[in-house]
């Protein structure tokens, strides 16, 4: 089920209004069915997927907890790694060996083959969704488990709904067991502060995705395709647009989850900080897509020493953190590059021009912050183009002129484009829920009234799902 | 209820209002400044027929074969809504097209023609294909569907949401070959009701068989791929479960209600060619499929003009094509035997 249909706007309040009816002991019970249900919305023929997940990381959990050995912990750690990441690699990455094949002869193999069908629809066509996010949320726990940072969960339907807590299920954030859990079992009370709270990231939310995600995308989609055809400012604005796109769409998304989960009375953590106002690669990296940059701190760059190693290693730690983040996008070798260029651009910042002090000054601060939106743009051109050679062809385009085609966008794009801008400033180092908040009623009221118009009438209208669906 | 629930019903009993106020105030100033543009960008036909439908006695439904020409061989590019008026020159005809569309988006186009409207009298085409799998899970439907959310009665707001949130039939591509490959593989091509037996049980075994085979033992497959395309867009049985029948029958109760007449026109289809190229048994089931749709549209209120066998394959402009482009003569065959079908209903 998508967040952006209307289907999610029935549901969400069937499911809240149920939520708080019920006894607090069935209340697992309905979000876990629930759950499935939004996520068997999309295709029910995926939802083993997340019970494997869930059967094999909550026994191996229970098991390492039990041993005392060494090896039998390092065995089930093992199991459990094989299993999630397995999963990833068969339905993500073996796409990279397999040899294309004709698109109608796959469709009557699945017509044929319904179950047998099932496999080759995820190799070939579409990766079940939220694979990546699940896996690594149920690999999180084990791993926690095993380090000695949390106790093993009991109860299995519990454990279940951990896995599969359906608005961060398809697309994050990636929690942390010992962030979630207490939550999904403590005794929730419906208040007015919190659905208050959640309304206004529901509606932020909304705008980022409908208003602004959804309207940049065809503008983005347009230069992407042909960029030839454009003069030189339609081919800089469309390549630029695509940064705000992924970031909008992204926020977007998360703060629905946040706000959907909030009106159940769970606070999900935060993903996004206004990373484009970062001053460096490094703070733009503690402002974008947390829940995952954390992840991979925490699981990978510090049991590889962290900084406490070595120049050479770190160097090689570095590069590796990010290629991995960058391959865990997708199939393609330009997620790979794309990781690798911030990777390069993290240590030239370390080793070559620096990053602003506290006490710099208001000027140095902004030009850091200009070179750092510009780099973190042009990685991007890597992440949105299919190939590495589009890429490149992409980037050559931008500084020759040919086409006369001019970008045709309707004048509400702009202002929405010039609020969007606004209210990034408005939110630095805070969020919207906080913002809103603080303001004047009248004022607070015409914020909502406006976004509420703007998400009503000026949606975009192309089919565009959520684009870190697809990873 | 408890104390917070007090409190929160206390906070929204004006706020709700206010918010139902807000979103009529909304729909309000959408429909006056934003709403024609998009009608214009989404939904060109519901214009024309707000523009039509108070001055025009004759609508004409139709999509690509009306106004498609040969490039060389014609003298008049004349659609054939406009051949038909010629022939009532006393009557004001209008004309609602776009290429690809079908009954299903005529469907509330019509409803949108009030009582008191000018209008008495419809002409829908009605296109054999249209019921066939290839075109009613093309993915062409889906930006189709799109449109049609903007078709209908809802407030305007309403629809410009449900627009923005893909509340329509919005399949994956992917989806609608999987559906059609599913029905050329199961659909039997037997009937049931008349106990006929056909020799091919589907339209895929058909499709599968050896037809134009070459002495050294390989086969003609360009000719083949060609056979093929015609048994797939010819090869069913038309049954009330087909979504363009429901679609048909709510025009003719729709139009019924409003006492407006229908006239179908069932367009001509290169018979002569599926003939040469696949055989009798296509072309069988092209009649049987023409007299389910005669026999159950010719009403009090509704007839079928039946064009099917009327033009000769000549006067295709797609030569070897399934498409429903006729060149000038064609068009005018067509359109005079729609008039004199109008005849029918005292024009």
């Amino acid at each position: 089920m998508l967040f952006n249909s209307v289907a999610f706007l029935v549901f969400l309040p069937s499911v809240v209004l149920l939520y708080y009816l019920l006894p607090h002991k069935f209340r697992w019970l309905l979000l876990l069915l629930c759950s499935y249900l939004f996520y068997a919305w999309w295709r029910v023929e995926y939802l083993p997927l997340i019970l494997l997940s869930t059967v094999v990381d909550y026994w191996a959990a229970r098991k390492i907890h039990r041993s005392q050995r060494t090896p039998i912990r390092r065995l089930w750690l093992s199991i459990s790694m094989s299993v999630n990441l397995g999963v990833l690699a068969f339905f993500k990455y073996l796409i990279l060996f397999l040899p294309e094949k004709d698109p109608m002869l796959l469709t009557i193999y699945m017509v044929d083959h319904p179950i047998l069908g099932v496999i080759v629809h995820g190799l070939y066509f579409a990766i079940p969704v939220g694979i990546s996010f699940y896996t690594f949320q149920t690999m999180s726990y084990t791993l926690d488990v095993y380090y000695g940072k949390t106790e093993p969960e009991n109860h299995p339907g519990y454990f279940a709904l951990f896995v599969s807590f359906f608005p961060q299920l398809v697309a994050g954030p990636i929690e942390r067991f010992s962030h979630l859990m207490p939550q999904l079992k403590a005794k929730q009370f419906i208040t007015y502060e919190r659905m208050s709270k959640a309304f206004k990231l529901l509606i932020f939310g909304f705008f980022l995705k409908i208003c602004i995600a959804d309207n940049l995308a065809p503008i983005v989609d347009q230069v992407y395709e042909d960029p030839l055809r454009f003069d030189l400012l339609s081919r800089w604005f469309g390549t630029l647009a695509f940064g705000f796109q992924i970031y909008t769409d992204f926020a977007g998304y998360t703060l629905i989850a946040q706000g959907a989960a909030c009106m159940l009375g769970i606070d999900l953590m935060d993903n996004f900080r206004t990373p484009y106002l970062s001053s460096s690669i490094s703070e733009f990296w503690k402002r974008w897509h947390i829940s995952l940059s954390t992840w991979f701190r925490d699981y990978l760059y510090l049991p590889l020493g962290g900084n406490r190693v070595k120049t050479y290693r770190w160097v090689f730690n570095i590069l590796l953190v990010f290629a991995v983040s960058g391959f865990w996008h997708g199939a393609n070798w330009t997620f790979m590059i794309w990781g690798c260029i911030h990777g390069v651009l993290y240590l030239l910042e370390r080793f070559v021009w620096g990053k602003p002090k506290q006490e710099s000054s208001i000027l140095v601060k902004i030009l850091h912050g200009v070179r750092t939106f510009v780099l973190v743009n042009f990685a991007w051109i890597f992440f949105r183009s299919s190939s590495a050679g589009d890429a490149s062809r992409h980037i050559g385009y931008l500084f020759e002129s040919t086409g006369q085609a001019v970008l045709e966008i309707q004048p509400f794009v702009y202002l929405l484009i010039a609020l969007f801008l606004f209210t990034e400033f408005w939110l630095y180092n805070s969020r919207i829920d906080m913002r809103l908040s603080k303001l004047r009623t009248p004022v607070r009221w015409a914020a909502y009234a406006f976004m509420l118009f703007a998400v009503t009438a000026w949606g975009g209208v192309a089919n565009h799902p959520f684009i870190y669906f697809q990873f | 209820m408890s104390n917070e629930w007090k409190h929160i019903v206390g906070k929204l009993i004006w706020r709700i209002p206010l918010l139902i106020l807000l979103v009529v105030g909304f729909n309000q100033l959408y429909s006056e400044y934003f709403y024609e543009e998009d009608l214009d960008k989404y939904a060109q036909m519901l214009l024309d027929v707000q523009q039509m439908k108070d001055s025009c006695e004759v609508l004409y439904f139709g999509e690509s074969s009306n106004f498609s020409y040969h490039p060389t061989r014609d003298t008049l590019e004349d659609r054939i809504s406009d051949f038909i008026s010629y022939h009532f020159p006393e009557r004001k005809f209008g004309t609602v097209n776009h290429a690809a569309y079908h009954a299903g988006l005529y469907v509330p186009l019509i409803e949108r023609i009030d009582e008191n409207s000018a209008v008495k009298t419809v002409i829908v085409t009605m296109n054999l294909r249209t019921l066939d799998q290839a075109v009613r899970y093309s993915e062409l439907e889906s930006a189709m569907q799109q449109e049609k959310v903007m078709f209908s009665g809802h407030p305007p707001l309403l629809k410009r949401t449900f627009l923005t949130l893909n509340f329509f039939d919005n399949r994956s591509a992917l989806d609608r070959d999987k559906l059609k490959w599913e029905e050329w593989t199961h659909d039997v091509l037997s009937s049931e009701v008349d106990s006929i037996s056909f020799p091919h049980p589907s339209i895929r075994s058909w499709c599968e068989q050896v037809k134009f085979p070459l002495p050294d033992g390989t086969e003609d497959m360009s000719k083949r791929a060609l056979a093929d395309h015609y048994i797939k867009a010819y090869a069913f049985r038309i049954d009330e479960t087909n979504p363009r029948v429901a679609d048909f029958d709510h025009i003719v109760e729709t139009c019924r209600e409003k006492d407006i007449k229908v006239v179908f026109n069932l367009l001509a289809e290169n018979v002569e060619y599926a003939d040469s190229l696949v055989g009798d048994n296509l072309v069988w089931l092209m009649r049987v499929n023409r007299d389910y749709l005669v026999d159950r549209y010719t009403t009090e209120n509704s007839i079928v003009v039946d064009n099917l066998e009327a033009v000769g394959g000549y006067h295709f402009t797609d030569q070897n094509w399934t498409t429903e482009h006729y060149d000038q003569v064609g068009r005018q065959i067509i359109a005079r035997n729609v008039a004199d079908a109008m005849k029918h209903f005292g024009y």
